[in-house]
Parts: structure tokens; sequence; C-alpha cells
């Protein structure tokens, strides 16, 4: 019975963990498709409605495809970049604040010496987001940078899409 | 009359619950087949796909002379690879931001050191993934001096070259870090690498670009 209850995304897993035990390692498969898809995946809330002029808290979920993990909002060594939310300017609604989840204990299994700060599966960012009266169809921005245990994707800025309506 | 109703009556309930049951059964393991079918279905695309994007990207450099690279390093002076024809070349593509560039660099660093004699050398490309536009003086400075740290702290000894990003295009897309090419003495790249295995696969290869292993 679990087995039909397999997702793609686990299949994906299962792909990324078969592949390194492969002993060629000229461009591992699951690698490269981690470098061609988006990491993280922005899920709800889609709309919002807030007092007009009045900060806000509003929880915001994301979830990071399966094998791989991003960095926190405080990684733990200066070289690393933090993940980071961000509402642009003139959007008709400004992020006050946010606070962000604490990052897990996560270490490379050819680094066992090293503690990162990460975060895997899902994770959620409680903006504080100021609204000026009226619909705004806001552009915000998730900044992240995504590794597996043996590469790394470039820093990559993905588009927040909320509908907030200040009252 | 009345008791055989009743037995006809049960049993045409317990023939109906039977029917009810054998058909509930019939249709369950049809949809169990056909999602296991879907499943089935789904993981050989998964697998072509990754098959495919495999094949697509390494025979496509593999085998066929290195793509000309001409960057600055760190001092503004312009480093050529044509210019270590004669040598085994590892080109290494790597960001500061990336832990297991950070894994891998010490191994770098101890097989340069190890096989410099017999004419091998390793080329570092700081490839940070910012799309600098061109002229951006304060992003390039900034990202120089975030490689120049990483360099002293690595104590890298060889040359170490920045804006790695502009060569994505010739090089395959450098999608991911650490990305590397093992380059002959004929100027031949003979495998390539992304992400990080061991010191071992790479040493294999350092040998294979030397003409003094099968790799």
């Amino acid at each position: 019975m679990m087995s039909m209850r397999c997702t793609p995304a686990v299949l994906l897993l299962t792909l990324a963990c078969a592949a390194p035990a492969q002993q060629a390692p000229a461009f591992d498969s699951s690698t490269r498709s981690i470098a061609k898809g988006a990491a993280v995946e922005y899920l709800f809330p889609e709309q919002i409605s807030v007092p007009a002029g009045k900060p806000t808290s509003v929880a915001l979920h994301f979830r990071i495809a399966p094998g791989l993990h991003i960095n926190s909002h405080t990684p733990k060594d200066a070289y690393l970049l933090p993940t980071t939310f961000s509402i642009p300017a003139d959007s008709g609604a400004a992020l006050k604040d946010a606070a962000y989840p604490q990052g897990t204990d996560f270490v490379l299994p050819l680094d066992p010496d090293t503690k990162l700060s990460v975060y895997t599966g899902e994770f959620t960012i409680d903006a504080h987001i100021v609204a000026e009266r009226g619909n705004h169809l806001v552009q915000a921005a998730l900044r992240y940078q995504a590794c597996n245990n043996n590469a790394c994707m470039p820093p990559k800025t993905v588009t927040v899409p909320i509908d907030v309506i200040g009252q | 009359m009345k008791r055989n109703t009743i037995v006809i009556g049960i049993v045409l309930v317990l023939l109906t619950i039977f029917g009810w049951a054998g058909w509930a059964n019939w249709e369950y393991r049809k949809q169990a087949a056909d999602k296991q079918h879907s499943l089935e279905a789904q993981k050989d695309q998964l697998a072509a796909d990754a098959a495919a994007s495999t094949q697509q990207y390494s025979p496509s450099l593999v085998n066929k002379p290195a793509p000309a690279l001409t960057l600055e390093d760190l001092n503004g002076n312009k480093v050529s690879l044509a210019s270590y024809k004669g040598k085994a070349v590892l080109v290494n593509f790597w960001a500061t931001w990336c832990g297991p560039c950070k894994i891998e660099t010490p191994w770098l660093v101890e097989l340069r050191n190890q096989y410099a004699s017999q004419g091998f050398e390793v080329i570092g490309i700081s490839t940070e993934g910012d799309d600098l536009a061109p002229g951006d003086t304060a992003g390039l400075a900034k990202d120089k001096a975030a490689i120049a740290k990483f360099v002293a702290a690595e104590h890298m000894p060889y040359p170490v070259l920045v804006n790695g990003d502009s060569l994505a295009d010739k090089w395959g897309g450098l999608d991911a870090m650490p990305t590397s090419f093992y380059v002959n003495r004929d100027g031949t790249i003979i495998a390539a690498q992304m992400g990080i295995t061991s010191k071992h696969d790479m040493e294999a290869y350092v040998r294979k670009a030397l003409g003094t292993g099968k790799g």
C-alpha cells in the first residue's frame, strides 16, 4: 500500500539518494536536476485582508524541494548567504519587520565537523505588513541560496505574489 | 410460508452484500492497478528525463577542445587557459557562498602541490552568480574582497580568476557549484564534474589529464 502513496517528490528524492551510489562522477543527474528547478515554492496565503495603516502579522508559508536545504536567516558562517524576505517600495504595502524561523542544525556528510543552520521541508516567515487602504497586488520577494549534499545553486530571488487588501 | 419468505429475504440480502463486496473489491484493485501503472510511467519518465539531462550536458564539452577562457585575476591581470598549453589543467568553477566548494578546496590545494612538478595546474574561477552588470565596479570590488578573503583563508596557491558567470554559456551553463573540468596537455576536456565526490576521484582525473592514469 505504501508504494501506491508515492508522490513524484518521493520519487525525485529516491533518485537523488540513489545517484551518489554510482561511482562515475561525471555530471551527476540529480545535481543537474536540482540546478534546473526552483528550490523554493511559495505556498500561501494568496490574499490577505489587514486593517489599513496598522502593522499586521501574516504567516507566509514556503516549501523547499526534497533533498535540498537553504541557509536560514542567520547562517553560522559569514560567507553563507541568509534567506531574506522583502517587499519592494511603492507596493501599497510595506514590510515593517519579519520574524524568521530558527534554522535547524545540518551537517554535510563530507564535513561532519561543521554545523550549518538551514531550513528544509516547509517553513514559515511571520511578516509584519502595513498596507495602505485599497487593493494591492504586492510582488514580494524571497532571496535564498540552496544546496544539496554535494553542490550549491547560485543565489536566487523568487517572486511572492500576495493580494493585500487594506481595509 | 412466512419462514420461507424470511429465509429467502436473508439469502437475498447476503447475496447483495457479497455482490457489493465483490464489486467494491474489484473496483479497489482496478484503481490500485491504475495508480501503480501511473506511478511506473512517472518513474520511467523521471529516469528518462534524468538520463536526457546528463546526455545533453556532458558530451557537449567532454572529449572536445576546452572553450576559450580569459579572465582577470584578483590583481586585474588577464589570465588565459591557452597560456597553459602543454600542461594538464583543472578548471574549477566555485563560489564563496558554496559549502561543498569549501570542502573541496583543500583537496585542490593538495593535488596542485602534489602534481605541479609533473606539469599540472589548477585554475580557480570564482562564479558568484550575482549577475553583475558590465561596468558595475562597486559590485565587482565587493566580490573581489570576499574572494580574496576566501583565497587567503584557504591558502590557495593557484591562480584565482573572477567573474566566471561571464563564461556560463560557453562552459555548459555552470548551473551549480563546484563544477570542474579536467583539461589534458593538448587542451582537450577529458572529464567533468558537477558537485563534489572525493579527492580520490579528482586525483584519478588529474592523473588521466596528465597522461599517467586511466581516470
